[in-house]
C-alpha cells in the first residue's frame, strides 16, 4: 500500500510541470491567436538593437507585428509563465520562451490579464543581450480591432529548398516558410521557428561579413543566411552547401515588383 | 728597265691633249644635271615612304598597344568578381524577412 502511494506520488511528480507547462503554452498560444484580430493601442518605444541601424529606439502607437506560428512554437521552446507584472499601468502576465534546442533567441512575452493580448516583447540572445524589445509606455482604454495574417508555409517548401540548395543543413528548429524574388536579383527564403526568423539569400553578389551574417559562395552564385544566431551556426549552415538551382525554387518566387 | 703597262700617261700622249681630257671630265653636263635630278627625286621618294612607313609603324604599334590594353581590361573586368555588397544588403534581406513596424 505504502509502496503504491509512493508510486502515485512519484507519478504526480513528473506529471504535474508537464502539465503546468502545456497550460502555459496554451494559455500564450491564446493570447497570440487573440492578437490577430485584437490589440492594444497607445505609445509603445520600439528598440532593435540587430539588425544595427542609427537609431535603434522610436515611439509608436502599437507593437510591431510577430508573425508568430503556434505549431511551430510549441514545437520549439518551452513555455513557462512567469509572476505577474506591470506593463504601462495593466496587469499582466509574463511568458518567457526558451528554444528546446540551438541557440536561436529567447523571448518574454507580457500578455493583458484582462485582454488577453500583448503588451510588450522582448527577444535576447543566447548569452541575454537584448535583440529587440517593444513595449508599451501607455495604453488607450480600449483595444482596437485588426487583422494580422500569417500566410500558411506552402507546402513542399522545405523540399523545394534542399533541392535548390543540397547540402544545406537547417539551423535547430528552422523551417521555410515563404519565397520571393529579391529586386537587385536573386531569391530571398524566409526561415521561422515559429517566433524567429532567418532570411536565406541566393544572390549574384557576395556580402561582406558582419555580425549575424555569413555569406558563401558556392560555384558562380552566393547564399547568405543572416539573422540572430551565432556566426558558426550560421556558417555551418551553409558549410555543406554543394551547388545552387534557384531554378527548384522558382514556382514558389511569386512575381517580383513590376517596374511600368 | 721595263716600264709598267699602267703607268700614266703614256709616254705618247702629250700632255696638253690630257690636260684637256681631264678639264673636259670634270665639266658638268646636262646629263649630269639630269641624273643628280633624278637620284634626288628617288632619295626624296625613298624618304618620304621611309617616314610614311615609320609613321604606319608607330601608328600600328599604338593601336596595337591600346586594343591590348582594352582586352587586358576587358578581361580583368569580365574575370573579376564583382565587389562584395555591403552588410546593410543582408540586414534589408533580414529586416523584411522580420514583418512589419520593426
Amino acid at each position: 500500500m505504502r509502496r503504491a502511494a509512493a508510486l502515485l506520488g512519484a507519478l504526480l511528480a513528473v506529471s504535474l510541470p508537464v502539465h503546468a507547462q502545456a497550460t502555459d503554452a496554451d494559455d500564450l498560444i491564446a493570447a497570440l491567436k487573440r492578437a490577430r484580430t485584437l490589440a492594444a493601442r497607445g505609445q509603445a518605444e520600439v528598440t532593435v538593437l540587430f539588425p544595427p541601424r542609427a537609431v535603434p529606439t522610436r515611439v509608436a502607437a502599437a507593437l510591431p507585428a510577430l508573425p508568430v506560428r503556434p505549431a511551430l512554437l510549441l514545437k520549439n521552446f518551452t513555455v513557462v509563465r512567469a509572476a505577474p507584472q506591470t506593463v504601462a499601468g495593466r496587469d499582466a502576465v509574463r511568458f518567457d520562451l526558451t528554444p528546446k534546442v540551438g541557440g536561436a533567441g529567447r523571448w518574454s512575452l507580457w500578455v493583458d490579464r484582462a485582454w488577453n493580448v500583448p503588451l510588450a516583447f522582448e527577444e535576447r540572445r543566447a548569452d541575454g543581450a537584448v535583440v529587440r524589445r517593444a513595449a508599451f509606455l501607455k495604453v488607450n482604454a480600449a483595444p482596437a480591432k485588426v487583422a494580422l495574417t500569417v500566410p500558411a508555409a506552402p507546402a513542399g517548401l522545405r523540399a523545394a529548398l534542399t533541392r535548390a540548395l543540397p547540402g544545406l543543413t537547417f539551423p535547430p528548429g528552422f523551417t521555410p516558410v515563404g519565397v520571393r524574388p529579391r529586386a537587385a536579383g536573386g531569391t530571398e527564403v524566409t526561415l521561422t521557428d515559429g517566433l524567429n526568423v532567418l532570411a536565406l539569400v541566393i544572390a549574384p553578389q557576395d556580402v561582406r561579413g558582419a555580425p549575424g551574417v555569413a555569406s558563401r559562395r558556392v560555384g558562380g552564385a552566393f547564399v547568405w543566411l543572416v539573422g540572430n544566431l551565432p556566426d558558426d551556426t550560421l556558417r555551418g549552415a551553409l558549410a555543406g552547401v554543394r551547388r545552387v538551382s534557384a531554378d527548384a525554387l522558382g514556382t514558389f518566387a511569386g512575381p517580383g515588383d513590376s517596374n511600368p | 728597265m721595263t716600264e709598267h703597262p699602267n703607268d700614266l700617261p703614256a709616254p705618247d700622249l702629250p700632255d696638253r691633249d690630257l690636260d684637256a681630257l681631264l678639264a673636259q671630265a670634270r665639266a658638268l653636263t646636262a646629263e649630269d644635271h639630269g641624273a643628280a635630278a633624278r637620284f634626288l627625286t628617288g632619295h626624296r621618294a625613298r624618304q618620304v615612304a621611309a617616314r610614311q612607313r615609320h609613321a604606319r609603324t608607330l601608328r600600328a604599334g599604338w593601336v596595337s598597344a591600346a586594343l591590348a590594353s582594352a582586352a587586358v581590361v576587358a578581361g580583368l573586368t569580365a574575370l573579376r568578381p564583382a565587389p562584395a555588397l555591403p552588410s546593410s544588403a543582408a540586414y534589408d534581406a533580414y529586416q523584411s524577412a522580420l514583418g512589419e513596424g520593426w
